[in-house]
């Protein structure tokens, strides 16, 4: 039952010692802190929202978001496929006598941990500017299942990958138009409707929905279900390609 | 112990195995030769379930590799090719990861007697990042005996550590032998395979070409080698069946002969050089 522990711990130490280097921490603040002073501080004097909303009220969720996935996700998508081509380290899961599902899951719960530990340095950082941003529990339940689907989705690539630079490319595909066309930054009812159905395809767009509501809708219904369906879609498909796994 | 029917394996257009077969017994230490590319590690792999091949059948203990990998992967241990220890844990952390990974009881004592035996008490806690080649290749062994495996996979333990360092390490494959496992080992350093293996098979573009004890494999090939420079400057080193031949052969050069007994080195040298020239012509 616990074979995906050993996979989890291993992560976990290697992460001790990166956050024992001191710069990781400033070097993770360091992005988080530059979006909320330039849209949050900069530009978001300028900009007023429906109902009365501050921007930095507004952009907070959506930051967290943002940030959770891509530190999910590249933790992920980074280790497998360095420890998978380079290291040769990930051959030794493949030869325990475990489950491939059991692989699954320590890969995954690793990457929830990165990407919940890039949302506490973003809350901790907020705590000290002047928004009306509160956690609620669906702001927790949006995280957590945002750091399970790009975690997912990160052993996708972290398996696919024939080299360290295609993650990048991947990434510089899927991740990065994410982070800025599916709800971060500016509500959704600015897109122009031709573009409506590509951001509605995009995973993280319901999680923005999701992690800003505070209690639950009709709309908040379908994110949600949106978010499950892909976190279901994810871990089927990384799974089978660790089950596949065949040099 | 292992049987290996009719193995193949392609990567694209280059045939990494080709219908292979071979048997190695219980408590043997066996020593798979062959130039570079020959398809050692390619064997290696599918026995260990890192790679599947076409068609053909392997048994481990009489599992079925293929059909039963999760109980095969029990009984075997795997010092691959490339070192692929954790480099930025401790050689500790690295053992209790993948005693965990193989659920060894009492792990933690394992561990300690592990240590103990192979001389690394001291190294417990130090990153494998900081350790010299000859004490991670230690590591890598240690590491794969920890769960008490019964066949050991050795994909060219020696590589790359100095003289004395490997003579360390044979003492060590040896004592591994003398616990009842099986090993298969491949090697380039002829000696190593002299020194260590009961039984060798060379191996040449996926087909096994000899398979023997050193011995008969020195007496097949001939026991006696005649080295000398031609009129050309080249050096010739011919292999002869009897001692009568070689004199013959040493009787017409005036200077600078050298007549000695055959080695695996030159076996090796014989029949893959033989291959080679056939597909050339
Ligand atoms: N992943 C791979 N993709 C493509 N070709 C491969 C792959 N792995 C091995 N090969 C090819 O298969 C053949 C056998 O390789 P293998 O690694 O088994 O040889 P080897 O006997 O271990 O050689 P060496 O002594 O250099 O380690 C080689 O021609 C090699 O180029
Ligand atoms: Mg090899």
């Amino acid at each position: 039952m616990l074979d995906w522990y050993p996979i989890f711990l291993k992560e976990m130490l290697q992460f001790k010692r990166k956050l024992l280097r001191l710069g990781y921490i400033f070097s993770a603040m360091m992005a988080p802190i530059i979006y909320l002073i330039t849209f949050g501080l900069g530009l978001g004097r300028t900009v007023t929202l429906s109902g009365g909303v501050d921007y930095l009220t507004y952009l907070f969720p959506g930051l967290v978001a943002m940030s959770s996935m891509n530190n999910s996700y590249s933790w992920v998508a980074s280790t497998l496929n360095l420890s998978r081509l380079y290291f040769k380290t990930f051959q030794i899961y493949i030869q325990a006598p475990i489950n491939p599902f059991s692989i699954m899951i320590g890969e995954v719960l690793a990457g929830m941990v990165k990407g919940l530990f890039a949302s506490l340095l973003i809350l901790f950082v907020g705590f000290f500017l002047p928004s009306g941003f509160k956690i609620n529990e669906i702001f927790v339940l949006a995280l957590l299942l945002n750091c399970f689907m790009f975690a997912c989705l990160g052993v996708i690539t972290g398996m696919i990958t024939k080299s360290h630079e295609d993650t990048a490319t991947y990434s510089n595909f899927f991740i990065l138009p994410m982070a800025f066309f599916s709800g971060t930054f500016f509500s959704l009812d600015r897109i122009p409707h031709v573009f409506k159905p590509f951001i509605y395809i995009m995973p993280l767009t319901h999680t923005n929905i999701l992690i800003r509501k505070n209690f639950i809708d009709t709309e908040a219904l379908l994110s949600l279900f949106a978010v499950l369906f892909y976190c279901f879609l994810f871990f089927v498909l990384g799974y089978l390609l660790i089950r596949k796994y065949n040099e | 112990m292992i049987k290996i029917e009719n193995l193949s394996k392609s990567y694209g257009k280059v045939k990494a195995l080709d219908s292979l077969n071979l048997e190695i017994k219980k408590s043997e230490i066996f020593g798979l030769l062959g130039p570079n590319g020959a398809g050692k590690t390619t064997t290696v792999k599918i026995l260990t379930n890192l790679t599947k091949p076409e068609s053909g059948l392997c048994f481990i203990d009489g599992i079925n590799v293929l059909k039963h990998p999760q109980e095969v992967k029990r009984i075997i241990g795997v010092v691959p090719q490339e070192n692929n220890l954790e480099r930025e844990l401790t050689v500790y952390e690295n053992l209790l990861i993948y005693g965990m990974l193989h659920k060894v009881k009492s792990l933690k004592k394992r561990i300690e007697d592990i240590l103990s035996i192979m001389e690394l008490k001291d190294k417990k806690n130090s990153i494998v990042n900081t350790l010299s080649g000859g004490f991670q290749r230690r590591v890598l062994l240690a590491r794969a005996l920890l769960p008490e495996p019964k066949v050991m996979f050795l994909d060219e333990p020696s590589i790359g550590l100095d003289p004395h360092i490997r003579r360390e390490l044979w003492q060590i494959i040896r004592k591994i032998k003398t616990e009842g496992r099986t090993v298969l080992l491949t090697t380039h350093y002829i000696e190593e395979a002299e020194a260590l293996c009961d039984r060798v098979g060379i191996l040449f573009q996926g087909r096994l070409i000899a398979l023997g004890t050193p011995m008969e494999l020195k007496k097949n090939v001939g026991e006696y080698v005649v080295e000398f420079f031609n009129e050309n400057g080249e050096f010739i080193s011919e292999v002869c069946q009897s001692r009568e031949e070689a004199y013959e052969i040493a009787k017409k050069r005036s200077n600078g002969v050298i007549l000695r007994k055959s080695n695996l080195e030159d076996v090796f040298v014989k029949l893959t050089g033989e291959r080679i020239r056939k597909i050339e012509r």
